[in-house]
């Protein structure tokens, strides 16, 4: 026993694993779990003259503000319907490229396509909004030169409210698409040839194959996937968004993270701002682990697949 | 023979369907990166041509590299691209150091704080950026890191998804050999040196490109921390040049010169910002879907 303990011991050196940490915790505790705490403040009136220790506690005072003032029902609203285009829009479309590019049978033309669809994945938001905002605009944009020289009317699309939706949906899906078919790709290339060979020797044409080899090699995937997308549904990136939003058209553009934003870094109303944050953080870690329960008994269901 | 004559029909209708693929997934490359392609030409089209709105796939009037030269001697473009370099260089050791710093020991079974460390580190995730915004920047306010670049290069030190890929990469290298070089007297940290990141090569490649694209692509994050121009990473400035400028606020004054040259300009500095990124990407590709699919190999 006494042996066992040593030499447990001499192979693995706790005391130098600890000390590694140490910058590890410090980063962690400092920059993610001080912050966590700091969210108390929403139950207080914060002034950051007074600070955390010294402000009046109010309750849900901030809580109630938020959730009768009628930025609720819009934020809400506008951040579940972009979750909702980006659901019906912006999760088939990875499938269907992923089933496209494997269709290909020349492996350069392959492989240069797959190169160019995840190129926008790595350009910057702020470049890619950018080219949006130029293309879109009423005098310098390709678009409305497209619908004048058609003899149509030239439109501001980033000043119509109820553009926002499909215009945000539609640059996250040349974005990112190319990026979000990886994991399907990756899942088609597991499919054991065979099952090829066997659909061909039965006669199968290739839209026969696709459709009893190919898609029902994906569908596990795709479960898996448009679970953890629903997981996700609320958590709409601030820095997307306020990029494409202007004051114009805040009644469809404004998303909670970017109420947050607006509310805490621009106006400094701290405590307000953390409060609809954790609400936030609330409902998405609720949907979040419940979509992580759900993969990990699909995963560990192996009768399902 | 009716049999064969379906697969002959089977035969025409594959070709079809390959041509149609090909047809497909062209039409798709064109949309994505009909952009890019717009945004060279606008760059380097005659400014006229540009406002008049002819400018539509390939340059209008004689090649003209005027808004290039006009941001070449520009200086917020030249301290963004500065400054960007910077925090990516910097940034991303500051993020790979940490990360494996972290990841090691969490793939040490027989560590004592096994089980602490990942779930201290795996928790973490779970917080949303939203609901830590405004408690971080107070917590930045608070430690007088705000307008420095400090600020940028330690508080995003370190991304627990990373961590948690590196950590699944460590645990699947054999520990029979970490055991071996144990009893042989090797300290922990030249395991790690000499054993573990030099066995890691790809791995540590795919996480630091991951960390630093972001790097050269945040934004946010350095608006709000930093309050001098002269930090200002390139992207920030391109914010205030496009999308702030287009947005029909004020221009930049010493870089609207001439009203002509304006359009032009905006064009030039996103390729600017852009070309390292589409130089360099072709190379690494790979890394990047080795990372892409990291994943789901070991949740």
């Amino acid at each position: 026993m006494n042996k066992r303990k040593k030499q447990k011991y001499q192979l693995v050196d706790n005391k130098a694993l600890w000390i590694m940490l140490i910058p590890v915790l410090i980063y962690f505790i400092v920059f993610k779990y001080i912050p966590m705490l700091g969210a108390v403040i929403s139950f207080q009136r914060y002034s950051p003259f007074k600070g955390i220790f010294e402000s009046n506690w109010v309750g849900l005072e901030y809580f109630r503000q938020f959730f009768s003032s009628i930025y609720f029902t819009r934020v809400l609203r506008n951040t579940l319907m972009i979750g909702f285009f980006d659901l019906l829009f912006g999760f088939p479309f990875p499938i269907i490229l992923a089933l496209l590019l494997n269709g290909l049978s020349n492996k350069h033309f392959k492989k240069a396509t797959q190169t160019i669809t995840l190129l926008p994945h790595f350009v910057s938001y702020v470049v890619v909004a950018g080219i949006a905002i130029n293309m879109l605009s009423p005098s310098t944009g390709v678009i409305n030169a497209l619908r004048m020289k058609l003899g149509l009317e030239s439109i501001y699309f980033l000043q119509e409210p109820s553009y926002f939706w499909g215009i945000f949906t539609s640059m996250k899906i040349i974005k990112e698409s190319g990026f979000s078919a990886i994991i399907y790709l990756a899942a088609l290339t597991t499919i054991d040839p065979s099952l090829y060979e066997a659909a061909l020797c039965d006669g199968a044409n290739r839209l026969q194959q696709l459709k009893h080899v190919t898609f029902p090699a994906l569908v596990p995937t795709i479960i898996i996937m448009f679970i953890i997308k629903i997981g996700k549904i609320i958590s709409i990136s601030f820095e997307q968004v306020l990029l494409l939003q202007n004051d114009v058209i805040l009644s469809t553009s404004e998303v909670i993270s970017t109420l947050v934003y607006r509310r805490g870094l621009v106006n400094a109303d701290y405590s307000y701002a953390t409060a609809v944050g954790l609400f936030e953080t609330f409902v998405a870690l609720v949907l979040v682990l419940s979509s992580n329960a759900i993969v990990r008994r699909l995963k560990s269901d192996s009768t399902l697949w | 023979m009716t049999q064969h004559s379906g697969k002959k029909s089977g035969y025409k209708l594959d070709t079809l369907y390959s041509f149609l693929i090909g047809l497909f997934v062209v039409i798709i490359c064109g949309i994505m990166l009909y952009p890019f392609l717009f945004t060279i030409s606008a760059s380097i089209s005659n400014p006229e041509s540009v406002i008049r709105n002819q400018v539509t796939f390939l340059p209008k009037g004689p090649i003209n590299f005027e808004a290039y030269k006009i941001l070449f001697h520009n200086d917020r473009i030249w301290t963004g691209y500065a400054n960007t370099i910077f925090y990516t260089v910097f940034g991303t050791i500051v993020n790979l150091a940490l990360t494996i710093l972290a990841a090691y020991p969490m793939s040490r079974r027989r560590f004592n704080g096994y089980r602490f460390i990942n779930l201290f580190v795996s928790i973490t995730m779970f917080i949303s950026a939203t609901g830590m915004m405004i408690p971080l920047f107070l917590v930045v306010k608070s430690l007088h890191l705000l307008n420095t670049r400090l600020a940028i290069l330690i508080v995003f030190g370190a991304f627990p998804y990373y961590i948690i890929l590196l950590r699944s990469f460590f645990q699947g290298l054999p520990e029979q050999m970490f055991e071996a070089a144990r009893l042989d007297g090797a300290s922990e940290m030249t395991i790690l040196l000499k054993i573990v990141l030099p066995l890691s090569g790809a791995a540590l490649a795919t996480i630091g490109l991951y960390y630093g694209i972001n790097r050269w692509n945040g934004y946010f994050w350095a608006m709000i921390f930093l309050r001098d121009e002269a930090k200002h990473p390139l992207q920030v400035v391109l914010r205030e040049l496009i999308v702030l400028a287009s947005m029909g606020e004020e221009m930049d004054a010493n870089l609207s010169r001439s009203a002509t040259n304006a359009e032009a300009i905006k064009y030039g500095a996103i390729v600017l910002a852009t070309l390292p990124i589409a130089v360099i990407y072709p190379f690494v590709q790979k890394y990047f879907v080795k990372g892409a699919t990291l994943g789901s190999v070991k949740g």
